[in-house]
């Protein structure tokens, strides 16, 4: 491989600063911390839970401007941070002025012990610049800090700060034109390779380049967003010696919009395929808010997801009911998967070494499909899923022809319902007492575990429950009372 | 007379420095050549230690030292028992690094110090322990069972302690009683979980011969002087200083941790400064935790509900050691009659030894445990007498005419009876009746089924003896080149708002804006007379010798300043950072005030120059200090409570709950709560929200779980589940005032008084929606899914859907 760069570089109080001496593994919060001495922003647990350690990332955005994103930089590998101005705490007040943000914070007594407080400070800085900014009602306030823990002031006057701060237009001297000239300078553009063959950080810039450095090393760890592979870093102190980062391949964070497909590469953030996911479906935006939080989302993948194998992720449940297909790539070969037929068994899948997934294809649902999605969680924000169920039914005249039927957390993989499915086969949405068999098929299905999480029993429950839900909204109106989006308290379905 | 702050809400005096990230907390210390200690932990709940290998760790490249107990000198012992009690059996402490035994995941084996952190873990790891597993016996039941496995060999039964208290006569009234209702509740174990972990850097300078830590305590004091002896260094040789902590809520009370001691240890015997701070994990199973309890509780009752009498027996979890002695379980045996008149109670509690992480206080301290128990006796009564829950509470409340009410008999954890001192309980209740809509809760209920969601309501009740002894001291100075105040205490913060409210506290009596006293607490560099920040205490404690403190500088300012302006001090008044002749404007100013009772040699400022030009601040003969007289306006006073102040309050909640997929949905919250004269409503409001944040987490998310072989299940964030902004409902806070006869000030701690009730609220709350599917009687904390599951299981299911 080529590499044109040797050193990464980020923006830095209106700076360009270059970077060429560092670890694979080295994360954004030591080096802020450690190196800069910008101690400001604080580690509560290293594995993206607390957001203490929020920074935010500045990019060029779709527009003119500077799109801002929180990230916890306790796993966030400092190499990924290449090409984005780096914002803390310590940088936001100017010339003695608080920000905005920090100005209400401190009217609204938002901050007791104050360890947690930097990291609120950076994720409502990053709410401050959304993209839409109407009005902001309690709920996106309370997702804008999902991923924020307080052990101290119960969030009542950090929310009311914020609405307060957010209420007045953007006017705090960020993103302006000289930070898209020096994001600009510090965005190379070339494909980075700072270290040596045997430990090195890379990150191509094209698939070419990405498949033949992965099969000239195919222990290297795959990177994304690290949202998985940093807690590896961080809690299970797993020697990673190689990573290739996948965030600088322009055609892997590519969103191809069909009008009747998506295509989405597998670099591709939550937060990049949002609104492409949120518009197949309200339950997929639903089950997308409250995957992790906006600091996991901003840099965490679908493919990510996809490809960890995890039995309890999110999004597999939901492209398999989709109909998902994946494309594999291994040098200048590709495979195309169904994706259910990618997971073989708990931490297995179909993958060999040096192959990647390159992206995932999903139909939209036709007019004569309907979907539906649940997450069932303890906590309902930034909470591994109990239960995760996703549903499509191909209905013709009030009768089901054919089901796909998705759960996640039922057994060693994301798995599909067959005997549920079948049961469901010509069955009519009107006869509720013909859907019992198909309820009881799902204990043919599935013999989920008992964990710290759920008991199998409650899951077997849940999972029925789920599909009776499912089937009752589908048959019956669809309100506002039936669907599980918007706000918490509209989450009130009538489940009977 | 300036306007006076007590009452009002004002600013923080720290938050400018907190929000833009200036704020300094240990890892955020930087000294150089500092070295960093790694711990290497029991992997076992008890295990006997056969060998240890420290050779390849000791080896490794920037390894500064390894420490097993064989080379940590007398520091080998164990740690002290810090509240010794008659009816302790076999208290046990820990030693700072196992010597031949292990008795729960996560105790300190080993200690690494090497140039960094990294390499300090790497080379723990190359330590090679062998460890002989033995079997153990986890649950608090099973531990307490005949024929348990023991934790500590020579502890029969496992029983730590044991011990029997009485008030009035408890048999007599079973005896008399229409009525028995008894029930066992039982509340979980959890964590403090403070966003910063504990963490401690330690210097030795050789030149000074001073020991400096810096400690995430909330005990500097206690520190020091533990350190003093331990190390047998002159206490003044020992400065211990708890900068800004991040969070503590009981956790950093405890001293000594293992590490309070080794990493100070290691910074004297390397002669190079030294830094530990905790990982999350580490917090999960090195740092001390609270709650479980099992209480069997049986109320004797005329069949009018009046409550006779009252018996409670529970077990108590005090984890592998017991360093606390009985405090937990004495608070919540001598709270377990809340604020109900019952004159005969009889509590018995056995603490009992299991092979987990040591169980100290954490906030709420065996309160929410005896308020558990006692509301949901309380609504168990009144359910089987067929009255009115509200009912019942009113026809055994203490009348505001009735205090003090003395519990002869109850000692509290200060050593004195329980004594209510005052409270309007009644009014409590109905306050907290009409801000939920009692009036409209079979409409709500109703509206609910309409969405096919069951709809109950929570209540709970709770009292907290606040402002425990024995004293705190309040140090006041007026500076003379400023004129700003200062002020120290023993005791520390960790985001109370200690700094603002004692600030208002000084302001108030010197007539200066609260942003113009400067605040220094948890330095013993500073003030090293006190106890500690703990058991809502610090506000009481505290405020009032400050107040005292205060008090007295006002009269001595008073008097200089009549000398000065020649003026009777009846007319002088003390506003905006002056004294003045009331009506007139000839004032001095509080710099000029502290520089002319100082007699100085030379005049090198202005306060200095102008002070010259008044008459002479101190009206005496002879030298220019008077005999027995202090230089400049310096006042140190105490306050010592004759025993404690009790707040309390009432909780509220509409609770709805989903049948289908068991989830529970708080419609609305309502914390009533008095905390006597309120000195600022804002940080009141802060502290009573936060903890109701807590009390959330320990009615419907957090549990800290142990497998069958004692090792933890959810050490970590991930998952111990903790609320996030979206868990938090609506809460209504309704304040009531009614000053505390006790101090000067009339007040009351609040510290804890958020999360006592939460748990016997919200669940009292689901049981109360349940009620319709038969779903019986809700007596655990706390209530996840599959227990709602479980309970329906029993009931109806074609009603549930
Ligand atoms: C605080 C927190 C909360 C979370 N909450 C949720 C949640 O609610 N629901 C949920 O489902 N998950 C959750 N996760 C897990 C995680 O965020 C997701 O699994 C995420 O999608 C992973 O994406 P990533 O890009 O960060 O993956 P990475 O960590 O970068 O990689 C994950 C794995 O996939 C491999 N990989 C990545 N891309 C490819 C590719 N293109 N080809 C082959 N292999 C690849 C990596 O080598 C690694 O093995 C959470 C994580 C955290 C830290
Ligand atoms: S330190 Fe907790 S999320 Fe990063």
């Amino acid at each position: 491989m080529q590499a044109e760069r040797h050193a990464i570089h980020i923006v830095r109080r209106g700076k360009v600063v270059e970077i060429s001496d560092f670890a694979p593994t080295e994360t954004l919060l030591d080096y802020l911390r450690l190196r800069e001495r910008a101690i400001g922003t604080k580690e509560g647990c290293a594995e993206g839970d607390c957001g203490a350690c929020t920074v935010a990332l500045g990019r060029p955005g779709e527009g003119e401007g500077t799109e801002y994103r929180p990230v916890n930089a306790c796993i966030h590998l400092l190499g990924m941070a290449d090409g984005a101005e780096v914002i803390t705490v310590e940088d936001m007040a100017r010339d003695g002025e608080l920000h905005p943000i920090q100005q209400s914070m401190v009217e609204h007594h938002a901050s007791q012990c104050g360890f947690c407080t930097p990291g609120f400070v950076m994720a409502l800085f990053a709410l401050y610049h959304r993209e839409a900014p109407d009005g902001l009602d309690r709920t996106q306030v309370n997702d804008a800090i999902a991923g924020n823990l307080c052990r101290c002031t119960g969030y009542k006057p950090i929310v009311a700060a914020a609405l307060d701060a957010c209420a007045d237009p953007v006017f705090d001297g960020f993103g302006t034109d000289e930070t898209i000239m020096a994001l600009k300078e510090a965005d190379k553009g070339k494909t980075l390779f700072v270290g040596d063959e045997n430990r090195f950080f890379a990150a191509p810039v094209s698939i070419d380049e990405l498949a033949a450095l992965y099969v000239l090393h195919p222990d290297a760890t795959l990177v994304a967003g690290a949202t998985d592979v940093g807690l590896w870093i961080t809690k299970q102190m797993r020697p990673i010696d190689r990573v290739i980062h996948l965030g600088r391949i322009r055609e892997m964070t590519a969103i191809e919009d069909n009008p009747d497909s998506l295509v989405i590469g597998a670099a591709a953030t939550y937060a990049d395929a949002w609104d492409a996911l949120s518009k197949l479906d309200p339950d997929i935006a639903e089950v997308l808010r409250r995957l992790g939080s906006p600091q996991v989302r901003a840099v965490g993948t679908v493919g990510g997801n996809i490809a960890n194998g995890s039995p309890i992720g999110d999004t597999p449940p939901l492209l398999i009911a989709l109909g998902a297909e994946t494309m594999l790539r291994h040098g200048g070969d590709i495979r195309v998967l169904a994706l259910e037929d990618f997971y073989l068994d708990y931490g297995k899948q179909d993958r060999q070494p040096g192959e990647f997934v390159e992206s995932f294809r999903v139909e939209k649902p036709g007019p004569n499909t309907a979907f539906r999605a649940y997450k069932i969680s303890k906590r309902f924000d930034q909470d591994i899923s109990a239960v995760l169920a996703a549903f499509a039914l191909d209905i013709h005249q009030g009768i089901i022809r054919s089901a796909k039927i998705a759960f996640g957390g039922m057994a060693g993989i994301p798995k599909r319902a067959r005997y549920a499915e079948k049961a469901l086969k010509d069955i009519s949405l009107n006869d509720p007492s013909g859907w019992q068999p198909a309820i009881d098929a799902l204990a043919r299905d599935f013999a989920p575990m008992d964990d710290h999480r759920a008991s199998a029993a409650y899951r077997s429950q849940v999972a029925g429950g789920l599909l009776k839900k499912a089937l009752t909204e589908i048959a019956g109106e669809d309100t506002m009372a039936t669907r599980l989006t918007g706000t918490r308290e509209a989450a009130d379905v009538g489940l009977t | 007379m300036a306007t006076r702050t007590f009452g009002e809400p004002v600013q923080r005096n720290i938050d400018d420095r907190l929000l833009t990230g200036q704020g300094h907390y240990i890892d955020d210390i930087d000294l150089p050549s500092v070295a960093h200690a790694a711990f290497l932990r029991s992997p076992f709940a008890r295990a006997k230690i056969t060998s240890i290998d420290v050779s390849a760790a000791r080896a490794h490249p920037g390894v500064l030292g390894v420490f097993t107990c064989d080379n940590i000198g007398h520091i080998d012992q164990d740690l002290p028992l810090l509240i010794p009690h008659p009816c302790l059996v076999g208290p046990r402490t820990q030693r700072p690094l196992a010597r031949g035994d292990v008795y729960y995941v996560g105790q300190t084996v080993a200690m690494v110090v090497a140039v960094d952190r990294y390499t300090a873990e790497d080379a723990v790891r190359l330590i090679e322990v062998d460890y002989d597993p033995l079997p153990v016996s986890v649950e608090l039941e099973d531990a307490a069972a005949d024929g348990a496995n023991l934790v500590h060999e020579d502890v029969a039964g496992n029983v730590a302690a044991h011990f029997v208290q009485n008030s009035g006569d408890a048999a007599a009234a079973f005896a008399r009683a229409d009525h028995v209702t008894k029930i066992t509740v039982r509340v979980e174990r959890s964590t403090a979980a403070p966003m910063e972990g504990r963490a401690v850097c330690a210097r030795w300078d050789r030149i000074t011969e001073q020991l400096m830590v810096w400690d995430s305590t909330q005990a500097p004091i206690s520190v020091r002087g533990g350190l003093a002896s331990l190390f047998d260094i002159d206490e003044d040789r020992v400065r211990v200083v708890a900068p800004d902590v991040g969070g503590g809520f009981g956790q950093k009370v405890l001293f000594f941790y293992p590490e309070e001691v080794l990493v100070p240890m290691a910074a004297i015997q390397l002669d190079r400064p030294v830094k530990w701070i905790e990982d999350r994990t580490e917090n999960f199973i090195g740092s001390t935790q609270e709650r479980t309890q099992v209480h069997t509780i049986e109320l004797a009752a005329t069949k009018d509900g009046e409550v006779l009498g009252l018996r409670d027996f529970f077990l108590h979890d005090t984890g592998s050691f017991i360093p606390y002695g009985i405090a937990i379980a004495q608070v919540a045996s001598t709270s377990i009659a809340g604020p109900y008149r019952i004159p005969n109670i009889e509590v018995e509690f056995k603490a009992i030894y299991t092979p987990t992480v040591p169980v100290t206080p954490y906030r709420g301290c065996g309160r929410p445990q005896a308020c558990f128990a006692i509301e949901r006796a309380m609504d168990k009564l009144a359910e089987e007498l067929g009255l009115d829950r509200f009912e019942v509470r009113r026809r055994n409340f203490i009348a505001p005419d009735q205090f003090p009410w003395k519990r002869e008999g109850l000692l509290f954890a200060d050593g004195l009876a329980v004594c209510y001192d005052s409270g309007e309980y009644d009014t409590a209740l109905s306050k907290a009746a009409e801000a939920i809509g009692l009036d409209r809760l079979d409409e709500m209920k109703a509206d609910a089924r309409a969405r096919g969601k069951y709809l109950g309501l929570g209540l709970g009740f709770y009292v907290e003896g606040t402002g425990l002894g024995p004293y705190e001291g309040g140090h006041v100075r007026i500076h003379p080149i400023t004129g700003k105040i200062y002020v120290n205490t023993g005791l520390s913060t960790q985001g109370q708002g200690h700094d603002t409210v004692f600030a208002q506290i000084a302001a108030d009596q010197l007539g200066v804006d609260p942003s113009d006293v400067i605040v220094v607490e948890g330095d013993t560099g500073a003030f090293d007379w006190g106890v500690a920040t703990f058991a809502s205490r610090a506000a009481v404690v505290s405020g009032n010798a400050i107040h005292k403190a205060a008090s007295k500088a006002r009269e001595m300012v008073i008097e200089a300043a009549a000398n000065m302006l020649e003026a009777a001090p009846g007319d002088i008044e003390l506003a905006e950072g002056k004294a003045r002749i009331s009506g007139s404007d000839r004032a001095v100013t509080l710099a000029e005030v502290a520089t002319a009772t100082n007699p100085l040699r030379y005049a090198f400022n202005k306060a200095a120059q102008s002070a010259t030009q008044f008459a002479p601040a101190s009206k005496h003969d002879g030298p220019p200090l008077a005999d027995g007289k202090a230089p400049g306006i310096e006042v140190t006073d105490y306050y010592s409570p004759p025993y404690s102040t009790w707040a309390y309050g009432c909780h509220a909640a509409l609770v709805e709950v989903d049948p289908a997929l068991c989830t529970v949905d708080i419609r609305q919250y309502v914390c009533v709560h008095d905390c006597g004269n309120m000195i600022n409503p804002m940080i009141v409001e802060g502290q009573v929200i936060g903890g109701m944040a807590q009390g959330l987490g320990g009615a419907l998310y957090e549990k800290v779980q142990y497998d069958q072989d004692g090792n933890p299940r959810n050490a970590g964030f991930m998952d111990f589940l903790m609320p996030y902004a979206t868990e938090m409902p609506k809460v209504d806070i309704v304040h009531m005032e009614t000053p505390s006869p006790l101090n000067p000030l009339g007040i009351k701690g609040v510290g804890e008084a958020g999360t006592i009730a939460v748990p016997a609220t919200i669940i009292s709350g689901i049981e109360d929606a349940l009620k319709p599917l038969g779903a019986g009687h809700f007596h655990e904390a706390p209530v996840f899914p599959h227990m709602i599951f479980e309970k329906l299981g029993g009931a109806d299911q074609a009603k549930a859907s």
